[in-house]
């Protein structure tokens, strides 16, 4: 009943879903495109439980006390606001759209902006050219980021003008990603798609059973 | 109120990059209001663009019978309901029936998409240029393709010994001696390239959104402190 | 003295990158960019479809990619616009659809495009795989109404449209793996063409599908946004940023030279 009935059903669905697209027959489509209907019905309650789990992360926090705990009250305080006014009057709402317009996303614009310090400061104090393999690496992103800009080409041309060649910075990057990465790239692909298929056949076979959790 | 949500914009911006300095209550503030907000935003969207539509508008029509060919989605909704069992311990393993049919019915779907897509197609792909080094193709918009340049076989034999180095270096169902060494090894110089290219473009990538900051900073922000000014004087 | 270098307080190569930002957008440079192949492809796709074709725009990012991914979607609409292309968006990415819908409108008005009859913004649905394979069957099934609530059946753009059969052209905008999505499910299982924009982070792995055809042409970061705009003679930010973002190249590749010749001698010293 713990067990065996979702093993069942995830079997179930596997097979169904795998078999409905390859037959053309009317039944066999209606049933596919029920079950996809159904999957999205479904989507929705995994979001609203991932938000009540956050909740709970957060008046857990305010409730021991730990570092920071009130913090926790900002939290609630920009979530409530959002809710309140969003549920409501909807996502087209002005103030709503205010909100998201002149809180939300400067916010989340600039927290992964902070990226482009840090990576800098990571390439000055650890992109070293310790072997072969970093070497490698470090010539050839060093290739693909004046590649990426009109400055490459500008000093290319201002240089080595007399190769003939014009704009190879940008023609070397085009290059880098065109041949030796998309070689790398389809490996990789190649190699995590079989994954994909061989844990796909393992999960609907019920080898691969850790979704289920721990416990009876 | 334009002005206001400028600067209420540029306030927020730089607590966040008051973090370059040192970690502070000013940052911690905008992290956790960050948080909060988009965790609200999201909860608003999945309800009015998630949750209504998909779910409680077919299952309302079907128990006022305004649809009754609807009424099977009663079905579905029973299995999402399950979700929040989790919220019970005695109950959790309920969870475990909606997990179980999503997980199956992703798996059956993936299983020939992922071949045809990922497995048939870069197959073919990376055998294909093969077909083009003697004659001429036809494009699919008509155009006549002429047979490769030297340059380009080049690119195609390079390709084909990029590829199988890189898969036998994830292969780990053979120790790596001899000559599956030998082709790990060249497999790993193609993978650093990949991950050079990678690392130049996301270099590429986050200065763009730090140079989005600036600029609002530079001519919003600053921008508004003059129409301010000249408003008063 | 070496090891000053090599130890330099971060914080002095924060103050770097910052001026190396901020000096540039002062004195507004502009140098020429060469338009690569994917960008042009798509282009040229785009360009070659009959008036009165219609392309679906995917949204798929938030606000932590608008830098890259925002003036992308401008320069496709205006192109859109331009030719009597309809266009119909929608997003996978909840945290994306009021950045979306506020650009679409912002562009629409400057084009004086009519939203229903020249564009639709559909909104957002959750669960990517199932959006996605149920507008295959179905459009109106996902969506039954746009983001403001009217009927899909009330708006004239969407008249003939049933499902991925009557769309010539995707173009997903997309900061996460949703064109690999994309090309899995609507491109395999129903045949819909695919274009992409995607942020620097993502252009690596996008190659294996170009080279296939899968992707029929690919927008890569800022780049790829500075060349859509130099296409479609419309500069905007792609353009401007672009040229500012060359400063900041030269500052990193100048920092990791520096930072390797003080590693070489140090090595060296150590060795001897």
């Amino acid at each position: 009943m713990k067990r065996q009935i979702p093993l069942a059903l995830c079997f179930l669905f596997g097979v169904v879903m795998i078999f409905t697209q390859f037959s053309p027959h009317p039944v066999s489509k209606s049933i596919y495109e029920r079950v996809i209907s159904g999957a999205l019905i479904i989507g929705p309650f995994a979001l609203v439980l991932a938000t009540i789990t956050l909740i709970q992360t957060h008046i857990n926090r305010i409730q021991r006390r730990t570092e920071h705990w009130g913090y926790s009250f900002v939290v609630f305080a920009g979530l409530i606001t959002m809710v309140a006014i969003g549920v409501p009057f909807g996502p087209e709402n002005p103030v709503f759209v205010w909100l998201y317009t002149n809180v939300q996303v400067p916010m989340d614009a600039t927290m992964f902006s902070l990226l482009a310090f840090f990576i800098a400061s990571a390439a000055y104090r650890a992109f070293r050219a310790r072997s072969t393999e970093a070497t490698l690496l470090l010539v050839t992103a060093l290739i693909v980021m004046l590649g990426n800009v009109p400055v490459g080409d500008l000093i290319w041309n201002t240089i080595l003008s007399w190769t003939g060649f014009e704009n190879q910075a940008s023609a070397a990057r085009g290059w880098i990603l065109d041949n030796p990465n998309l070689s790398a790239r389809r490996g990789i692909i190649l190699g995590v798609s079989l994954g994909v298929i061989s844990q796909s056949i393992r999960i609907i076979l019920g080898i691969e059973r850790s979704y289920l959790g721990g416990g009876d | 109120m334009q002005l206001l949500g400028i600067w209420v914009a540029a306030f927020l911006t730089l607590c966040i990059y008051s973090f370059l300095y040192k970690d502070n209550p000013l940052y911690r503030f905008a992290e956790h209001l960050f948080v909060g907000i988009s965790v609200g935003y999201g909860i608003v969207l999945s309800i009015h663009q998630g949750f209504l539509p998909l779910a409680w508008k077919p299952f309302w029509e079907a128990i006022t019978f305004q649809d009754t060919s609807g009424f099977w989605v009663i079905i579905p909704i029973a299995f999402g309901l399950l979700f929040f069992a989790r919220l019970s311990p005695r109950h959790t393993w309920l969870i475990r029936y909606p997990i179980a049919i999503l997980i199956g019915y992703g798996s059956g779907i993936a299983i020939p998409n992922v071949l045809r897509a990922n497995i048939f197609e870069q197959t073919r792909g990376t055998l294909e240029p093969f077909g083009k080094i003697a004659r001429e193709t036809v494009a699919a918009n008509g155009n006549i393709i002429p047979p490769l340049t030297p340059f380009e076989i080049v690119g195609a034999i390079l390709m084909v010994i990029g590829v199988v180095c890189t898969l036998t270096y994830f292969f780990f169902s053979v120790e790596h001696r001899g000559p599956i060494k030998g082709l790990s090894k060249v497999g790993i110089a193609f993978l650093m390239i990949g991950f050079g290219s990678a690392f130049g473009n996301t270099v590429m990538g986050r200065v763009a959104l730090l140079i989005q900051r600036m600029d609002f900073l530079m001519f919003d922000w600053i921008a508004s402190i003059g129409t301010i000014f000249s408003s008063i004087f | 003295m070496l090891t000053r270098i090599v130890n330099m307080d971060r914080r002095y190569v924060f103050i770097l990158v910052a001026l190396a930002v901020i000096i540039p957008m002062l004195f507004s440079v502009s140098l020429p960019v060469s338009i690569s192949q994917p960008t042009q492809n798509l282009y040229d796709y785009i360009e070659n479809l009959p008036a009165g074709s219609t392309i679906m725009l995917a949204f798929d990012y938030g606000p932590s990619s608008l830098a890259e991914l925002n003036p992308m979607a401008r320069a496709i609409l205006i192109q859109c616009f331009r030719n009597d292309i309809k266009v119909i968006a929608l997003t996978l990415y909840a945290d994306g659809t009021t950045l979306a819908s506020t650009l679409i409108k912002e562009v629409a008005e400057e084009a004086q495009a009519v939203d229903g009859e020249d564009y639709v913004f559909l909104g957002f649905r959750p669960g990517a795989t199932q959006v996605i394979l149920g507008m295959g069957t179905e459009i109106a099934g996902v969506f039954e109404t746009d983001l403001s609530g009217k009927p899909l059946s009330e708006i004239p753009i969407m008249k003939n449209i049933v499902n991925y059969d009557q769309i010539d052209l995707l173009v997903d905008l997309a900061s996460s793996a949703t064109p690999d999505a994309w090309i899995i499910y609507a491109n395999v299982q129903y045949g819909l063409k695919i274009g992409a924009g995607v942020t620097g982070v993502m252009i690596s792995q996008m190659f294996p599908y170009l080279q296939t055809g899968q992707l029929v042409g690919l927008m890569s970061g800022i780049l790829g946004a500075a060349e859509y705009e130099n296409l479609v003679d419309v500069p905007d930010k792609g353009m401007q940023w672009i040229n500012v973002e060359s400063f900041v190249h030269l500052l990193i590749v100048l920092l990791v030279v520096i930072g390797n010749i003080a590693y070489l001698i140090q090595r060296e010293r150590e060795e001897s």
